[in-house]
């Protein structure tokens, strides 16, 4: 039997039997789901507490709209079907804009503010029925301590410019109910692309796109390459180092060479990972099936995240057994960690910029750098986007040669370093040994 | 046929010089220790063997006998500080060692050597619940699961008791005498005196000693007396002829001056004190090992 699979077999077996990998199998998707859960669950927990809002009005018309418009809302919206509460009620109280000293009387409401005695207060500028450009009285005011993202400044935006479109209406004299579509919006329904039915031929009409396949799917790709390589490929430096501080990587060293040692410690991990990615992906498809959501999953590109992982887990490991056989001790260790993560955390900044735009210069690029490959690519072709077809297979023997790579100055690092004691080696020591072997 | 051939290896480490010219043939069938002070060069030298450092310059040669492929599956070692996965069983661990070592049966053999070394009822326990003696012959058994026709053992008596100590020595006669040959470093004069066909010394990164201990011997002559009297230590100052004395408490070792007359010493001697024993001899291992490698000569070369 290989010595290499001997040694994997056991760094399999001491991996999956402990209750660590148990656990970890069951926090991971907590991990990843926990973020959508999160918004999921605060964007139906709306803020329902009642609020306050003081109108300095200087049009003289549009604080009474604020006030009835409050006044229905509270009436008609604030309750659903149950009789549970799902929004805050308004109250507006109108006041005389002081001209004397305006500054004095929005300070007042600014304490007001501070003091909790008000939630916010508006001012609705003279001119804004008919706004002049760079004019102070076009200008409608919300002040409030969370004024930036708060959803009464929408709720006010949303009222007054309503009123201000009825009234603007009512003097061109239009009547109302011949316009009552002025305003209606029609949005573009995003659409994917048409395509043919291999077997029989016919043209399968395009299926709309929607954001759970435009993004969620890309993320769940990534976010799980992503702790494929945390859990499997990166703790490989620890491991390493452990055995070494604890003499049994010379114990080894006399049924095995350096390679046979490093690679099998490798490859076990890589069965780690494997195991563990196809649970979670059979999870995934399963409960997809069981929601009649099975039409996202991307069986096109699942190939391609295995291949990927396979290459990374190896790419990555081997890297990271050789930083371990540098070190003498955990501190050794944890002033390596971070760095050498690193290069592995940067492509997460990307997600976002890769997705919305997948075939963009920034996207590819980055798609065709040996180690992020495997992360950048993947997602770039998760996405509803079709990459050209020369992308992956370029990246892929990019891929293929930064493994062989990583794999040749892995082992050289390791054998070198591996019994060596005392002060870790400078990285001017570490290329010597790289170039001596 | 030489199973170990070192021809002019040198190892060196940043500035300092582990292993300097070194040259070494090990017969097939032989027991061969290697003794020097520490830091001298043993480790890095079975490490060299042992292909974990490769020698900047110089060659090895293993067996001799064209076959080099799985040259670790024919050789055992022991390295001097050495660790066992603690979270494994016992006979998990001894099998996967098997496996590695390509034994053809490597459950039934774990099974033999762990009743060999009365470790079956540890079988199933995990190696760290081990005792330190029992995590030693642990080490041991896994070093010699596959009876490999070379088995090179760094102190392996190091820190073992005296009846474990003899199990493992038996063990290791066993195997000579079925053919395997053995290398082991070790700090004990004694044991290498009475376990040893040949024996290497290194000082410095350099041989100082190779050969059977009578050729050795032979090389510093019968310049030494062992005495036993009734004055012990205080009636031996003062006497003509004497370079140095070791004292042991009941026994003492004098080392003669070059051409000194022992039968003068004698007489002197008498004059002084009864004298229960007299024995005109080469000089011991230690006594050879402490006057090539004492330290004040240390001291000159640092």
């Amino acid at each position: 039997m290989n010595k290499i699979f001997i040694i994997a077999k056991r760094e399999y077996k001491a991996a999956v039997r402990t209750k660590a990998f148990l656990v970890s199998l069951i926090l991971l998707p907590i991990f990843m789901g926990g973020g959508l859960l999160v918004f999921s669950i605060m964007k139906d927990n709306v803020d329902i507490d009642n609020k306050k809002i003081v109108v300095l009005d200087y049009s003289k018309t549009l604080g009474e709209h604020l006030l009835l418009t409050a006044e229905n809302w509270n009436k008609s919206e604030i309750y659903n079907d149950k009789g549970e509460q799902i929004a805050p009620m308004y109250f507006i109280e109108i006041i005389q804009p002081d001209t004397v000293n305006p500054f004095q009387q929005k300070l007042e409401l600014s304490d007001k503010i501070r003091k909790k005695e008000i939630y916010g207060f508006v001012q609705i500028g003279a001119n804004v029925l008919h706004p002049i450009p760079g004019d102070e009285q076009s200008r409608i005011l919300y002040f409030s301590e969370n004024s930036a993202i708060d959803e009464v400044r929408g709720w006010i935006s949303g009222t007054i410019n309503n009123k201000i479109r009825e009234i603007r209406i009512t003097e061109l004299g239009l009547a109302q109910e011949k316009i009552k579509d002025l305003f209606s919006w029609v949005n573009a329904e995003g659409m994917g692309l048409l395509s043919v039915d291999s077997k029989t031929g016919q043209v399968i009409d395009a299926k709309k796109t929607n954001e759970m396949q435009t993004i969620f799917v890309p993320y769940v790709l990534l976010l799980l390459m992503f702790m494929m390589i945390m859990m499997s490929a990166v703790p490989l430096l620890n491991a390493v180092m452990e055995e070494k501080s604890e003499r049994v990587a010379e114990v080894l060293l006399g049924s095995v060479t350096p390679w046979q040692f490093m690679m099998g410690k490798v490859m076990g991990s890589l069965g780690v990972s494997l195991t563990t990615s196809a649970i979670y992906i059979t999870g995934i498809i399963f409960t997809l099936g069981k929601m009649n959501m099975t039409d996202i999953v991307p069986f096109d590109v699942l190939p391609w995240f295995f291949i990927y992982m396979f290459l990374n887990i190896i790419m990555v490991g081997s890297i990271m057994a050789a930083l371990g056989a540098t070190c003498n001790d955990s501190k050794d260790a944890q002033a390596i960690q971070f760095p050498a993560m690193l290069p592995i955390i940067l492509p997460l900044f990307f997600m976002m910029p890769v997705i919305i735009n997948p075939l963009g210069k920034l996207a590819t690029g980055l798609s065709l750098f040996p180690l992020w490959t495997p992360m950048i690519m993947l997602l770039r072709q998760s996405t509803s986007v079709t990459i050209p077809a020369w992308q992956p297979i370029v990246g892929l023997v990019g891929v293929i040669l930064f493994t062989i790579l990583s794999v040749w100055a892995g082992a050289r690092i390791f054998r070198s370093t591996i019994i060596l004691q005392g002060k870790r080696p400078k990285l001017g020591t570490l290329i010597k040994y790289l170039i001596k072997g | 046929m030489n199973v170990i051939e070192l021809n002019q290896i040198t190892k060196t480490f940043e500035k300092n010089t582990a292993v300097d010219h070194l040259d070494l043939q090990v017969p097939k069938g032989s027991i061969y220790g290697f003794i020097g002070p520490n830091g001298s060069g043993k480790t890095t030298t079975i490490r060299m063997i042992m292909k974990i450092y490769y020698p900047d310059s110089g060659d090895i040669k293993l067996f001799n006998d064209g076959q080099s492929v799985n040259l670790q599956d024919r050789i055992g070692y022991l390295p001097e500080e050495r660790g066992l996965y603690k979270k494994m069983k016992v006979k998990e661990l001894v099998t996967f060692y098997g496996e590695l070592k390509q034994v053809q049966n490597p459950g039934r053999e774990a099974d033999y050597w762990l009743e060999k070394f009365d470790l079956t009822k540890s079988a199933n326990k995990k190696v760290e619940a081990l005792s330190k003696g029992m995590s030693q012959k642990l080490q041991f058994i896994i070093t010699i699961i596959n009876k490999p026709e070379l088995i090179i053992l760094d102190e392996p008596f190091s820190g073992l008791d005296p009846v474990n100590a003899e199990i493992i020595k038996e063990v290791i006669l066993d195997l000579r005498a079925k053919g395997s040959t053995i290398v082991f470093s070790t700090h004990d004069m004694g044991v290498a005196e009475k376990m040893c066909d040949f024996i290497f010394m290194i000082y410095k990164g350099k041989k100082v000693l190779d050969g059977t201990l009578e050729s050795i011997q032979k090389l510093y002559g019968q310049d030494t007396i062992r005495i036993q009297t009734e004055g012990g230590m205080s009636v031996l100052e003062n006497i003509q002829g004497i370079e140095r004395i070791n004292d042991f408490g009941q026994m003492q070792e004098i080392k003669m001056n070059s051409g000194a007359d022992s039968q003068k010493i004698l007489t002197e001697i008498l004059a002084k004190t009864k004298v229960s024993r007299f024995e005109i001899t080469a000089p011991s291992l230690h006594d050879i090992f402490v006057r090539i490698a004492r330290p004040e000569k240390t001291e000159e070369h640092e």
